[in-house]
C-alpha cells in the first residue's frame, strides 16, 4: 500500500494561517459533484472583498481523497482568477493545469504531467511557457520509495529567459514513522528540514528550518496544534526566529454549522500586529 | 428614592467631545463639557436605555476582572493592537462603606494605570447628605493632562454642579463649568450649563440649554447652545430591541453628524449585538457573547468607514 501523505498537509494543519480582518465564508454543497463557497472579506489592506470559489469533481473516484476530473476555480470581485484542472489521462498518468490571473493579466499558466509507478513517481512541470518570449520554467522531479517508510528523490528546476538560463538541483528525503515525519531538502538554492510529531491524539508539534542561499537568510519555526474534540476546539500556535508569534483558535458552534476562528500575529522585531476573525458557515 | 442617570451611560461610555468650548485640548475631559442630566423621580421607573452604540474595537484585548473583596476589585487588561498603544492596563476600584443607593457607594476611588505610566484616577466623595465632591486626574506618562474638581449639590428636585477644570494659578488659566438641572415633572428635566474658560489674554463663555423628557419606553434629550446643538432619541421597542438616533451640530467645526444605533439582546443565546450607521459613512457592529459555564465573554467588533476606506476589527475576551 502506498502512503501518500504530502508534507503540505501536515504543514497546513500544524502551523496557523495568518488572519487579517473579518471574513465570512459560506460553503454550499450543490450536489455530490459541485460545491460553491462565497467569501466576503473586509480587511484594512483593501483587498478585493468578495471571492467565489467553485469546485467540480467528476465521476472517476480513484481513492477516498482523489476524484477525477477535478476543476477548481476562485474568482474575486476585481476579476482575478485562480483555476486548477486535474485530469486522469490513464491509470498511472495524471495531468494538471494551473492558471492564475490578476484582473486581466495572466500571472501563471502552468502544466504538469505525473506518472505513478509501483513505488516511484515522476513529474514534469512546465511553468509559464512563453514561445514568443522564449522563456520557460521546467521542473522535473522524481521520488522513489525505498521502503514503506523512506522516500528519496530529487528535483531539477531549469529556467530559461532570453539571454539567461540556469538550473538548480535539489535532493529530497522523507522518513515517515508511526508518530512522526521528517523531511530534508538540500540543494544549491538552500536547505529545508522539517520534523512533525504527533505526541498524542490531541497534540501535534512541528519544527521547520529553512536556509536560503540567495537571500542569505535562515528561518526556524516551531508550531503546535492542539485539538480538544469534546470542546469542538482546535488551537494552532507558532513561534518564529523572525520574532513572530501567532495563534489561531477555531471553534465549532454546535448545533449551528458555524465555525468561528480568531487569529492574531505579532512581529516583535518590526512591531507589527494584525488580528482577525472569520466565521465559516457550512 | 433618587435616580441619577447621566448622559454618559446613554452613549455607551463615549464622552461627547469638547465641542461646546472652542478650546483645543487634545484629549477628552472626563465629565467636563458633558451636560450631566440628573433625573429625579419620586418613584421607580423603568431603567433608561444604556449603551446602545457599539464601542470601536481594535486589536486583541484580554480583560481579567477580579473581585478581591466586597470593597475592592481589580481588572487586568492586556491589549495588543496595530496602533502600538501601551499593552497593559491595571484598573483598580475601591468602594467605601456608605451606600447611598444600589448604584452609589461612597467614597469611591477608581484608578487605571497603563504600562507606560499614564494614570486615570477618579475620587468620589460624599461630603454631606446632599453634597458630593469629585476629583479627576489624568496623566500621560509623567505629564498631567487633566486635573479637575467638582462639587454637586442635590436638592429635592434640582441639581447644581460647579466644576473647575485644570485650574492653574501660575498660568492663570481655568475652565469653569456650572450647571443646573431642574426636574419640572417626573418626566421632564430642564437645565442649563455655562462654560467659562480663561487663559492669559483670552476668556470666553458658552451657555447651553438642556432638556430631557423620559417616557415609559423612550427618552429624548436636546442640548442647544452657542457651541452647537445635540439631540438624541432612544426607544426601547421591546425587551430585545432598543434603537437610538443622535444628531450633533458643531458651530466651531461647521460640522453635523447623524448616527443611528441599535441594540439587540438575545438572553437565551447569551448574546448582545450593537450596530451603528453614521452620516460619516461609518458602519460598525459589536457582538458580545457569554460562554457559559465559563465566566467568559467574547466580543467581536468591526468598523468600516466607507468614505475614508478605513477598516478596523478586533476581538476581546473578558474573564470574570
Amino acid at each position: 500500500m502506498k502512503w501518500s501523505i504530502s508534507i503540505q498537509d501536515l504543514k497546513g494543519d500544524v502551523f496557523p494561517a495568518q488572519m487579517e480582518g473579518v471574513k465570512l465564508v459560506v460553503n454550499k454543497v450543490l450536489s455530490s459533484h459541485f460545491q460553491v463557497a462565497h467569501t466576503v472579506h473586509m480587511s484594512a489592506l483593501g483587498l478585493p472583498g468578495y471571492h467565489l470559489h467553485a469546485a467540480y469533481a467528476g465521476d472517476w473516484q480513484l481513492s477516498p481523497t482523489e476524484v477525477f476530473p477535478t476543476v477548481v476555480g476562485d474568482m474575486d470581485s476585481s476579476g482575478s482568477l485562480n483555476a486548477q484542472v486535474l485530469l486522469l489521462l490513464a491509470e498511472r498518468l495524471r495531468a494538471k493545469a494551473v492558471f492564475q490571473t490578476q484582473q486581466a493579466k495572466f500571472l501563471t499558466w502552468q502544466f504538469d504531467g505525473e506518472y505513478r509507478g509501483d513505488d516511484y513517481t515522476a513529474t514534469l512541470t512546465l511553468g509559464n511557457p512563453d514561445l514568443i518570449g522564449e522563456s520557460v520554467i521546467m521542473v522535473a522531479h522524481f521520488l522513489q520509495s525505498l521502503t514503506h517508510r523512506l522516500v528519496l528523490g530529487g528535483e531539477l528546476v531549469y529556467h530559461r529567459r532570453p539571454g539567461e538560463e540556469g538550473a538548480i538541483l535539489t535532493l529530497a528525503g522523507k522518513y515517515s514513522a508511526v508518530h512522526w515525519v521528517a523531511t530534508l531538502n538540500v540543494g544549491s538554492g538552500g536547505a529545508h528540514a522539517s520534523y512533525y510529531h504527533r505526541a498524542n491524539e490531541q497534540v501535534q508539534v512541528g519544527v521547520e528550518f529553512e536556509a536560503n542561499t540567495r537571500l542569505q537568510d535562515t528561518t526556524f519555526s516551531f508550531g503546535y496544534h492542539l485539538t480538544l474534540p469534546q470542546a469542538n476546539m482546535v488551537f494552532r500556535g507558532l513561534v518564529d526566529s523572525n520574532w513572530c508569534v501567532g495563534a489561531v483558535l477555531e471553534k465549532k458552534m454546535p448545533p449551528l454549522p458555524v465555525t468561528l476562528a480568531l487569529g492574531a500575529f505579532l512581529n516583535h522585531w518590526r512591531n507589527r500586529f494584525h488580528c482577525g476573525f472569520s466565521i465559516t458557515v457550512g
